[in-house]
């Protein structure tokens, strides 16, 4: 051995005590591997069953709204011997192609004539009550397409009344059951497209999802116009450059708190602020809007932050030592190797607003509202009022409906976290 | 003593940490056609003294640097001294090779893009070139330079991050340990380097390798505690130290 430059000197009595070598081959180390290799599988067995649970209640849930919510998607039809020549409309296949067709349509009695209809060829069964209440709209768009109509006898497939569509799928009253039984082969299925295209009504069979969609859709984009901008500067500049102080720390805790806020008070304060104090429209997107970016803002300034301050130093001061200003060190550096992180955030953040109702309630984003909108300003609701709304209604015909609205607004968050994942994987980075 | 013009000039330097006083009075001369070498037990503020070359030591927060530190005469902690400059002026290299998550031309296209050193895409593809050729790299990489420079090995990163600061045709580059994360074959390359470096940038290095700042150095510096113990001919003070500490640190009886 060769000589230490620093002498050995024992320090304590249990340095020079006998020592005992350790054996790993006695009952007890034998019984403590043993007891190592249980609570392993023990626990493994824990996350598994946890795993099998939420799975479950997933599932579970899927299950029940796509075998409630895909009738919401289907309308019953019954097929309508139609002969308008009858009906002394005054329409000509002239007049229709002109450019007054539309009020000529209007104004010519189509909906008695298509009720009159109804009466003759289902007498016993009902008659117009069959049929919903926009099915005269299908004789009109298909006139339109095609005026020859109007000189020849011919059948159409019409939505019928929400009470019968119920029955047909099978949910309905025994009245509405038998009446079913009677028209038999009269009875087709099809896609209901103005589930798809429609707004509000107060007849099933004629409420669409399009209205709230849209209005979704337009308040999600003026929050994310507005929290995403603001979120993330407010990142930036609490990370790279305000200074550690009290004042900080009190803003970083009040943030904090922000997101953690009940979603609700957020709807109280823009109740008071922009409709109160600012005059802005009731039950607008715009207003909904606002009052969701005031929620978001928090969840995307906090990820934003972690996702900064995850960038390694060492490439800041790479950066800086040739010369990067501290702009450049950000917006070439920090945010690109920061962005999947604030992406990812964000998009938490905005499905989350998405599916709130409550803050939408208070700002009156709960009005029935019969068109979709078209501007920022117009009255709108949101894909999870409307579902609030329709599971509120006592017309059976909204049950399905409301687990069809359902579905569209998990599609909808699908697709949001769908991009989420896209775009991580797109920018993402590894140093 | 060698007699070349002072690149840079450090009088009464004292940095500090908060309350911590990391350097102790300290003044130095950088000479341009030189290679200085910094050495001393670790936690005597030889990373210190060098951040402060560069200011570096701005991003520290707590960090407060006093005395005079010219470079070719100005006062770099002046008022009216762009710190963004002066870094480009004082180029540095790591510890840990730090190469930006880019590809490799972008690495050392990067700084001569932000400061506008070149006119055009050929002007840009030349700077790269001659960069990575002094960085002794350009063999390695030159079918590869859209790779990522983290893809490389990493004596090739270090030399890569050499490159880069290279590119902005810096007057002085610091140099902190930078062949203590790399085998010994990768150091070897990093020394021929500094070497071939010699003269054309004023290099300051920090190193813990004794029989390095013996082979690279014209001068030495030896910091101990805060304090610049020593500073002298690389060849005074590895044969023939003035101070009993600095006699005791490169003997290894000490630190
Ligand atoms: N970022 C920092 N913040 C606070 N103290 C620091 C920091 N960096 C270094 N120090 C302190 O300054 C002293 C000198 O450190 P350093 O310059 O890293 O030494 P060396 O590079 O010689 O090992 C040490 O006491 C260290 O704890
Ligand atoms: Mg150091």
């Amino acid at each position: 051995m060769s000589k230490s430059l620093v002498p050995h000197v024992p320090v304590s009595a249990a340095e020079v005590a006998p020592h005992r070598p350790t054996d790993w081959r006695s009952d007890a180390m034998e019984r403590r591997v043993r007891r190592r290799y249980a609570a392993e599988r023990r626990f493994r067995l824990m996350g598994l069953g946890a795993v099998v649970v939420s799975a479950g209640f997933l599932a579970f849930l899927l299950i029940v709204m796509i075998a409630q919510g895909h009738l919401g998607f289907v309308e019953t039809r019954v097929t309508l011997p139609l002969d308008l020549r009858q009906a002394r409309l005054g329409l000509t296949a002239e007049r229709l192609r002109g450019p007054g067709a539309d009020l000529a349509l209007a104004g010519a009695g189509l909906e008695r004539a298509v009720d009159a209809a109804a009466n003759r060829a289902f007498a016993t069964e009902g008659g117009a009550a069959l049929l919903s209440d926009g099915a005269w709209l299908r004789v009109r768009d298909a006139v339109k397409r095609d005026p020859h109509l109007l000189g020849r006898p011919f059948t159409l497939d019409l939505p019928v009344a929400s009470a019968i569509d119920v029955a047909a799928k099978g949910n309905g009253t025994p009245a509405a059951e038998r009446t079913v039984a009677a028209l038999g082969a009269h009875l087709s299925r099809g896609i209901a497209r103005d589930f798809l295209t429609g707004a509000d009504s107060t007849d099933a069979t004629r409420a669409g999802i399009w209205g709230a969609l849209k209005g979704s859709l337009l308040t999600m984009f003026v929050t994310l116009a507005l929290a995403f901008p603001v979120g993330v500067l407010s990142a930036i500049y609490l990370e790279e450059y305000a200074p550690r102080n009290r004042a900080t720390d009190f803003l970083e805790v009040s943030i904090n708190n922000l997101a953690a806020v009940p979603s609700i008070v957020f709807g109280l304060l823009g109740l008071a602020v922009f409709l109160g104090t600012l005059h802005l429209p009731r039950s607008a997107p715009l207003v909904g809007g606002l009052t969701l970016a005031l929620m978001t803002m928090p969840v995307i300034v906090i990820a934003s932050r972690n996702a900064i301050r995850a960038v390694p130093p060492s490439i800041r001061d790479a950066a800086l030592a040739v010369g990067a200003s501290p702009i450049q060190v950000v917006s070439h550096h920090v945010l690109p190797l920061a962005a999947p992180g604030i992406l990812t955030g964000t998009i938490i953040g905005m499905a989350r607003a998405l599916g709130e109702t409550a803050p939408l309630l208070m700002i009156g984003m709960r009005a029935f509202i019969a068109a979709p909108p078209d501007r920022l300003t117009d009255p709108a609701t949101a894909l999870p009022v409307q579902i609030f709304l329709w599971s509120d209604q006592v017309s059976r015909g909204f049950v399905e409906k409301t687990s069809a609205a359902i579905l569209v607004l998990l599609v909808f968050l699908l697709a949001m976290n769908g991009v989420a994942i896209f775009l991580r994987n797109r920018f993402e980075t590894r140093w | 003593m060698s007699n070349n013009p002072p690149k840079m000039t450090a009088s009464h330097v004292d940095v500090y940490y908060g309350a911590n006083h990391a350097i102790r009075d300290v003044s130095i001369d950088v000479c341009q056609e030189d290679v200085t070498a910094f050495i001393g037990p670790s936690g005597c503020g030889k990373s210190t003294f060098l951040r402060s070359l560069n200011r570096m030591n701005d991003t520290i927060p707590g960090a407060r640097v006093s005395g005079d530190i010219r470079l070719d005469g100005d006062d770099i902690y002046a008022r009216e001294m762009d710190v963004v400059q002066l870094r480009a002026r004082v180029g540095m290299v790591f510890q840990k090779p730090n190469p930006f998550p880019k590809s490799i031309y972008e690495n050392v296209a990067y700084g001569p893009k932000i400061h506008g050193l070149a006119q055009s895409k050929a002007e840009l593809d030349r700077i790269v070139e001659r960069s990575l050729s002094r960085a002794g790299l350009w063999n390695e990489v030159k079918d590869r330079l859209s790779d990522s420079g983290t893809a490389l090995s990493g004596g090739q990163q270090q030399r890569l991050c050499i490159a880069r600061a290279i590119a902005v045709d810096p007057e002085v580059i610091l140099m902190d340990e930078p062949c203590s994360a790399l085998d010994p074959v990768a150091t070897a390359r990093i020394e021929e380097l500094i070497h071939d470096l010699r003269g054309r940038y004023a290099i300051v290095i920090v190193t813990h390798n004794m029989q390095q700042a013996a082979r690279v150095s014209q001068r030495t510096a030896f910091f101990h505690l805060g304090q610049l113990i020593e500073y002298g001919d690389t060849s005074d003070i590895f044969t023939n130290p003035r101070q009993e500490r600095t006699k005791d640190y490169i003997t290894g009886r000490y630190g």
